[in-house]
């Protein structure tokens, strides 16, 4: 038994600045000419707080934002607009760093260390192999409905930072673990052309030699600088996980010997039926959570590593190739040789 | 109406000339009746008839196109006429017996009028039912919001897909082009969404004034315009774009609160369209000629 030693935040965590992100949100539903109580309907907020500048809010309360917003304008591309000015935006210290980042590199690097600040819904994480550098996408708190919106947001915030301060278009690639949409237009607009759908995980690839592209708009002492007063202002030990997503990679850890429910509670230190409450509360199941690991093991084993079937069947304790071919089915709802297929073809 | 007619100067001249060829055959084989043998109440109900048939026949060749079910009517009602005509004449002149073409114009002319004019009514009511389709379709843009932008109040990437398919089942060529705006997204975070807002306004006005009438525009998605030219192709769509690039090069849009002229420029994808194309497959070619037009800053035309 291995005790998961790290931290997290919860969905009714008061913890995201209200003039952040969230204004940003507002302002877009505002000037659409929509009364602003009308989105901030069921949050438990009031506009006066967000104009304090002092006023925190939770994960759930974003995320009724979100939702009252994306209700309100049904046909509207607010996810993509929102994401179009998100990053590196007006977010202090953290803001700083992204703005003065000295190369993509380093930029997503600030992005992950300070997520927390940054993408509190929906958090990077990055993966390399020889030739590309990937990052995902995964929900930290239990978005649902929400998820694509956020997936939206966040990937075009990416692609809009690094061409804004790269000063030309990056040849991003797009993963999305949803089936192509019925319209995918923005995706075209806001995104560009190499979309691929339903390939079981929600993340972004570029080849490694662009991390390294010096910046124009870059400067390597003012990030230094912001670096250090960001790592003074929040102090050891602030949670830069969320639930769900600390259980994921909690469970990606595990996964060789795969443990039941009670043991993974006991990890973290609590009851079986704490933590069924709290998953209940983060919208999420146990199993649920445990087939999203191995697949994205699969797909990290697979892809990154370069392994057969064989290897990762063994490497999962699999009995044999049959019994794991059946599972990552039941996992992605395609066979290992079609997600293959699929992954060639977006890796190019 | 009168120019409509002269569309249809043969069929008329059809009806005309027999009824006159009838009137002068029967004069010279016949013999004229008597004042008082003629039954007046017969002549004012037959001729009447005949009179009446004529005008509603001018009146569906006045109002109609040329085509299969213009001429079905016209024949079933000019029959009917004939018809009609003959009997009437009957009151007048007596013909003798041999003269079979007398009998055959008034008792076979009549259900052949009326077979012609049967069948050419079933076919109106199948035209008339594909007509409210289409017109159904048209005034959707008007009565349907869900294909109007709100923002710059064109239609939605959905309505252009449909007129897209609309235009590919006809048989004319036609240019589908995709405009935009270069680097808008640093208007945006320049001077905020709301002055790329009213950006995205101006320049939708801006390219709906230097179109044709028979073109389309509609808002595809953020800053990108597609254009629908039907019946234009080649140089003729490349001049049209360049037009439309130098009509936004000197827009001097303004600033709403400092003032500041913002100058713009765009970028212009365009591909050809053939009958039989498919709307998405149009769309997919039209947007990857639009990038190698962003590469190189101007216009491009994909094969």
């Amino acid at each position: 038994m291995t005790m998961y030693c790290g931290r997290w935040y919860e969905r009714d965590e008061r913890f995201i600045a209200a003039h952040h992100q969230p204004a940003l949100l507002l302002d877009l539903l505002l000037a659409r000419d929509i009364s602003s109580h009308k989105i901030l309907r069921g949050s438990g907020l009031f506009y006066e707080d967000i104009l304090t500048g002092s006023h925190y809010l939770s994960p759930a309360q974003l995320q009724q934002l979100i939702t009252n917003g994306r209700k309100l304008l049904p046909q509207e591309d607010l996810s993509f607009r929102w994401g179009d000015s998100l990053w590196p935006g007006h977010y202090g210290v953290f803001s700083q760093l992204l703005a003065n980042a000295p190369d993509l590199e380093r930029a997503l690097q600030a992005l992950v260390d300070y997520r927390r600040f940054l993408s509190p819904l929906l958090v990077p994480r990055i993966y390399q192999d020889e030739r590309y550098c990937y990052v995902q996408w995964l929900d930290a708190c239990g978005l649902q409905d929400e998820r694509r919106f956020m997936v939206e947001t966040a990937m075009t915030g990416l692609t809009a930072m690094s061409r804004w301060l790269a000063q030309e278009t990056l040849p991003w690639r797009y993963g999305f673990s949803y089936a192509q949409p019925e319209q995918d237009e923005q995706y075209q607009v806001y995104l560009g052309p190499d979309l691929h759908f339903s390939v079981g995980v929600d993340v972004m690839m570029i080849e490694k030699h662009w991390l390294q592209k010096a910046w124009p708009r870059g400067s390597a002492t003012a990030y230094q600088v912001a670096l250090r007063e960001a790592q003074l202002l929040i102090g050891e030990d602030v949670a830069m996980n969320g639930f769900n997503e600390a259980v994921y990679h909690y469970l990606t850890q595990q996964l060789r010997a795969p443990q039941s429910l009670p043991e993974v509670a006991q990890a973290f230190a609590m009851s079986p039926a704490t933590f069924k409450r709290k998953l209940h509360k983060h919208h999420c199941h146990f199993q649920q959570l445990q087939d999203q690991a191995r697949l994205h093991v699969c797909l990290y084993l697979f892809h990154i590593n370069g392994w057969t079937n064989e290897q990762v069947a063994h490497y999962l304790n699999f009995n044999d190739t049959t019994n794991f071919r059946r599972a990552f089915k039941r996992w992605s709802g395609l066979t290992p040789r079609d997600s293959k297929q699929r992954f060639l073809f977006a890796a190019g | 109406m009168f120019s409509t007619l002269f569309l249809h100067r043969r069929k008329l001249l059809l009806v005309f000339g027999l009824a006159l060829a009838s009137v002068i055959a029967s004069v010279m084989v016949g013999d004229a009746k008597h004042w008082r043998e003629i039954d007046w109440l017969d002549v004012l109900g037959e001729g009447g008839s005949a009179v009446a048939v004529a005008i509603w026949m001018l009146l569906i060749l006045g109002s109609r196109p040329a085509g299969r079910v213009t001429d079905l009517l016209t024949l079933g009602l000019g029959f009917i006429f004939l018809a009609m005509w003959q009997d009437n004449l009957d009151e007048f002149i007596r013909i003798p017996a041999e003269q079979w073409w007398d009998a055959w114009l008034e008792s076979v002319a009549m259900p052949v009028g009326i077979a012609l004019l049967t069948y050419g009514l079933f076919h109106w009511h199948s035209e008339q039912l594909s007509i409210n389709r289409q017109l159904a379709k048209r005034e959707r843009l008007f009565r349907e919001h869900r294909f109007i932008d709100g923002l710059t109040q064109l239609g939605r990437a959905d309505y252009l897909k449909e007129q897209l398919q609309l235009h590919l089942n006809s048989t004319r060529p036609m240019t589908l082009m995709m405009v935009d705006i270069n680097d808008f997204s640093s208007v945006n975070r320049r001077f905020g969404h709301r002055e790329g807002d009213r950006l995205v306004r101006e320049i939708a006005e801006l390219l709906l004034l230097n179109l044709r009438q028979s073109d389309l525009i509609c808002r595809y998605a953020g800053d990108r315009f597609a254009l629908l030219l039907p019946g234009t192709e080649g140089e003729a769509a490349l001049q049209l774009a360049q037009e439309l690039e130098l009509a936004v090069q000197h827009f001097a849009f303004k600033h709403s609160h400092t003032g500041e002229t913002l100058y713009q420029r765009i970028s212009i994808g365009l591909t050809e369209c053939r009958p039989g194309d498919l709307p998405a497959r149009s769309i997919e070619r039209v947007n990857q000629a639009l990038l190698t037009a962003q590469r190189q800053h101007g216009c491009f035309l994909a094969a």
